[in-house]
């Protein structure tokens, strides 16, 4: 009975809540904003390269062997798999090539989920996705990737500070 | 002259506090609420149709986007749901890793009702030191599967990749922090008294109620039923998980607060011993090349972070996709009790309410 | 030497720059002291962005640093790298907030009672600055104007606008004319949320006035007088009759700050007390329709009234412009330096009890409507009427 009253009237509970952030408040306050040890939590980002994991699922992206050749053989898989249905494969030929040569690859990433079906799902390794992130952009045609004509992005990064702070400098 | 009247009062779309585009019409008589009416459909995208033109192998993508907070325990209800439909045995090793991850993951999810329910009754700091560790878990489903949010982790028959290297590193750092942050967000809010003020006693729902109302999950715990999926009808690796089932009798606010906090306890503990129990051996199970179903319906349910999570399918014959495909959603079954939890209370309390029915409204609206 | 009349509307036009000058600088200042003690508490860094952010001094290397801008980028990212000073990285925000709310549009909605809502703003702004009139920043002199200076020469430059012999009436009275302009702007708004905010604040702070009221009775009676500079010193210096007294009239003190300071909390609209405008249940309380100039006084007048109650407890409980608080200095005696009133000590009160502000709010969450109206009337009425009493029965010992 006394002791719940003088629980009451000194707010110890109150105290224990005001000493812990008190505590955050001193121990942020007593290191710099931008040293090797630090309580924050803060990524400064554009200054500050954010780090990310192995398996990151980025953009669409598709690669060359050795030879600088598409490694793609047209078997549409990735095609089929996607979810949201936005990569458009027509299958060709090429001079001086075996296997068949997409004549057209289109990647729409507007409607792109990250999922790495595609990827998963290519039995020849010919397509990634790679580490990018900063995927924003003023015209919808920055979006749509592609291996012929305007767009034949689909080989490289998206050129980083067409869209991003990053590239300032 | 003068007349009285009740005003009505539109809390939503647009409001701070109903997480998402919740829209709960309001009959006030002062501050005192006389009707409540949750109006729901803003989210709405008709996921169970799409699913019903997408393979089985491709539908998984967008029970990421149901429960957006809770997306491994989806995917995971997905995949044994299809599993169950064409009879696939999935190695132990990745019912071990889906277990660690699911348990992870309703970690994270009660995280964010902690740090948002705490912001709705007006205390800012345990959101911040809430996200803080809901970062950490974040990045450890980024090094399991490349994305933090949308995680799409699990395959039909088991798990796309082993589990990285360096993995069991990561976690064991989280985990070994983890108590000490729970002790935390109880220094600031359990004993509290303004905390206890706002939350004891507020939004009652016993345990016959919430029965009938067919509410599951942490809220129905917090009435003192101790239904749970992971004890009553085990799936994954829960049949050799040693874990209990945290309930209390009050059925408030408060009460569900602490049960909520004590599943965490309990999701670490069950982290930990899929780490140490880690089996050995294959993580896919050998699959047919085209996933095929005969004429058969299955409904598998598992213990989502919000309640009891249940996928329905059923089959055709010769197809690749379910001829109907319908989801048991906690968060729109449970929300059918804010106008019994808050009728003749205050304001005020409606927004409690509303944080701690635990709602994601991507999973409600579906 | 007595001023004539001109000189002294002269020196008071001055003292009145000077005082509005300090509350008008300070309130942006506290803002942004707002921001970035939350962002501590909360493991952040708050606002860093005007400079020493984005187009600043990246990667640690100091370019740009030629022109004005450039160099102030460059030294705050310089400060990030300073403990305790990287606090003050990202200063020039409260600049641009304040920029920021001049220049903002102007939106009085269609059927908002427009008169009334544009008065509003302004009664509780001019409410939270004439309050300022009365108190007392230095008990004397703060200096005297040297001889070179022409017509002032020779005189004082008093640390208070007025001397008024019923200061604290006077101080209590005005600050109450600040809810009329919450009510009404509320009211004008033609707008549900802000109704039911504007109904909150009004019942909140009428009566949560008299456990205000009622608190500060304590030092009135232990001083028996209502004059801002005497009850200060008074308080503070007072020696006691003997040990009972004043080991009773330190402990009366040390509970009636605190006493004081929670219902200073729910005068001002703060945290846990902040359901006038509590953003989770009523988007943002009774000024959910203003934007611009006119949010931004009712914005200056809730921090205006932060630094008067600060002021007020400081002043009465804390010791005031003397060093040792709850009348401690009464039977301790310093000399020298320290033992003199000084502005300084009083502007360091100040600020640390806008720190506890800050900090409260970081940390607590918030009443309920029906339980902030328990806790007034049938905790803090009470205990306050308890405190009186003890207060008249030490003033009858004395």
């Amino acid at each position: 009975m006394a002791s719940s009253l003088l629980r009451t009237l000194i707010p110890f509970d109150i105290y224990g809540g005001m000493k812990l952030t008190g505590k955050y408040f001193g121990k942020v306050l007593l290191q710099s904003n931008r040293g090797t040890k630090r309580t924050h939590i803060v990524v400064e980002y554009p200054e500050t390269p954010v780090t990310l994991m192995p398996r990151y699922r980025g953009r669409l992206q598709m690669i060359k062997d050795e030879q600088g050749e598409i490694k793609c053989v047209c078997c549409l898989a990735c095609e089929k798999i996607c979810p949201t249905q936005v990569i458009t494969i027509e299958k060709g030929k090429k001079e001086g090539r075996k296997t068949p040569y997409p004549t057209r690859y289109d990647f729409e990433m507007e409607r792109c989920i990250f999922c790495e079906f595609c990827v998963e799902s290519c039995g020849f390794d010919s397509i990634i996705l790679n580490h990018q992130f900063e995927l924003a952009a003023y015209n919808r045609e920055d979006f749509s990737h592609g291996t012929e004509g305007v767009f034949q992005n689909m080989y490289d990064l998206t050129p980083v500070g067409h869209y991003s702070v990053a590239s300032e400098e | 002259m003068f007349k009285t009247e009740e005003m009505e009062i539109n809390l939503g779309p647009q409001h701070p506090s109903t997480h998402g585009v919740l829209r709960v019409k309001l009959h006030l008589d002062g501050e005192t609420v006389t009707r409540c009416v949750p109006m729901i459909g803003y989210l709405h995208r008709g996921v169970e149709k799409i699913c019903e033109d997408k393979t089985f192998f491709q539908g998984q993508v967008w029970t990421d986007r149901t429960d957006y907070v809770a997306a491994i325990s989806n995917n995971l209800g997905w995949v044994e749901g299809v599993e169950k439909l064409f009879g696939i045995t999935t190695p132990r090793r990745a019912h071990y890793i889906r277990t660690m991850l699911t348990e992870l993951n309703r970690i994270t999810s009660h995280l964010l009702w902690l740090g948002t329910h705490a912001l709705d009754i007006g205390a800012m700091t345990v959101f911040l030191y809430a996200f803080r560790e809901r970062e950490e878990v974040l990045s450890i489903f980024e090094a399991f599967c490349g994305a933090r949010l949308t995680t799409t982790a699990f395959r039909i028959g088991g798990l796309r990749e082993d589990i990285p290297p360096g993995f069991e590193k990561q976690v064991r750092a989280f985990q070994a922090r983890f108590l000490d942050c729970i002790e935390e967000y109880e220094t600031l809010l359990t004993e509290n008294r303004i905390w206890k003020k706002r939350t004891i006693g507020v939004a009652p729902l016993n345990a016959e109620d919430a029965i009938a109302l067919g509410v599951t999950g942490p809220v129905l715990r917090a009435a003192g039923s101790s239904y749970d999926i992971r004890k009553a009808f085990p799936y994954a690796a829960y049949a050799e998980m040693d874990f209990d089932v945290p309930t209390q009798t009050a059925g408030d606010t408060y009460a569900r607060y602490l049960v909520r906090l004590a599943e965490m306890r309990q999701s670490h503990r069950i982290v930990n011993q899929c780490l140490d129990g880690l089996p050995e051996g294959p993580v896919m199970a050998k699959l047919p090349k085209v996933l095929k179903s005969e004429v058969n319906e299955v409904y598998h349910a598992i213990e989502a972070p919000k309640g009891e999570l249940g996928y329905y399918f059923i089959g055709e014959k010769g197809s690749q996709s379910p001829y109907r495909m319908h989801i048991r959603a906690p968060s729109f079954i449970n929300l059918q009790a804010l106008p019994k939890m808050t009728e003749g209370r205050l304001l005020a309390d409606v927004i409690a309410a509303i944080g701690t029915l635990d709602v994601v409204l991507g999973e409600v609206d579906r | 030497m007595m001023p004539t009349l001109t000189q002294y509307l002269v020196i008071s036009l001055l003292q009145i720059v000077v005082v509005l000058g300090f509350v008008m600088t300070l309130v942006p200042l506290l803002t942004f002291a707002e921001r970035k003690v939350i962002a501590y508490v909360q493991v952040r860094l708050g606002a860093t962005r005007v400079a020493g952010g984005l187009w600043g001094a990246q990667q640690g290397r100091l370019h740009q640093s030629r022109t004005v801008t450039g160099g102030l980028n460059g030294l705050m990212w310089f400060l990030g790298r300073v403990p305790v000073f990287s606090i003050l990285r990202g200063l020039p925000m409260f600049i641009a907030d304040a920029l920021k709310l001049l220049t903002k549009e102007d939106i009085v909605p269609a059927s908002a009672d427009k008169a009334v809502f544009v008065l509003s703003p302004a009664l509780a702004l001019v409410a939270a600055f004439t309050v300022f009139a009365a108190i007392s920043f230095a008990p004397g002199a703060l200096f005297v104007f040297p001889k070179a200076v022409p017509f002032l020469g020779g005189l004082p430059f008093n640390g208070f606008l007025t001397d008024l012999n019923v200061g604290l009436l006077f101080i209590l009275g005005i600050a109450s004319v600040g809810v009329y302009g919450i009510v009404l702007g509320a009211w004008a708004s033609n707008s549900k949320y802000p109704l039911l905010g504007g109904l909150r604040s009004a019942a909140q702070i009428v009566s949560y006035e008299v456990p205000l009221t009622l608190s500060l009775l304590v030092p009135v009676v232990l001083t028996g007088s209502l004059n801002f500079n005497e009850m200060s010193t008074r308080m503070a210096t007072d020696v006691p009759a003997n040990g009972m007294v004043a080991i009773g009239r330190t402990l009366i003190m040390f509970v009636g700050f605190f006493v004081y300071t929670t219902c200073g909390f729910a005068e001002t609209n703060r945290t846990p007390f902040d359901l006038a405008e509590a953003e989770t249940e009523l988007v943002a309380g009774f000024h959910t329709e203003y934007t611009g100039m006119k949010f931004s006084f009712f914005f200056l007048a809730e921090y205006s009234s932060m630094i008067t109650v600060s002021a007020l407890a400081s002043a009465f409980f804390l010791g005031g412009h003397h060093l040792l608080p709850f009348g401690i200095q009464g039977f301790v005696h310093l000399s020298g330096w320290w033992g003199g009133p000084h502005i300084i000590f009083f502007l360091f009160k100040i600020f640390t009890l806008l720190f506890v502000f800050l900090w409260v709010r970081a940390t607590l969450p918030r009443y309920r409507y029906d339980q902030l109206m328990n806790v007034g009337w049938k905790f803090l009425i009470p205990y306050t009427l308890i405190m009186f009493v003890i207060a008249a029965l030490l003033r009858y010992a004395a």
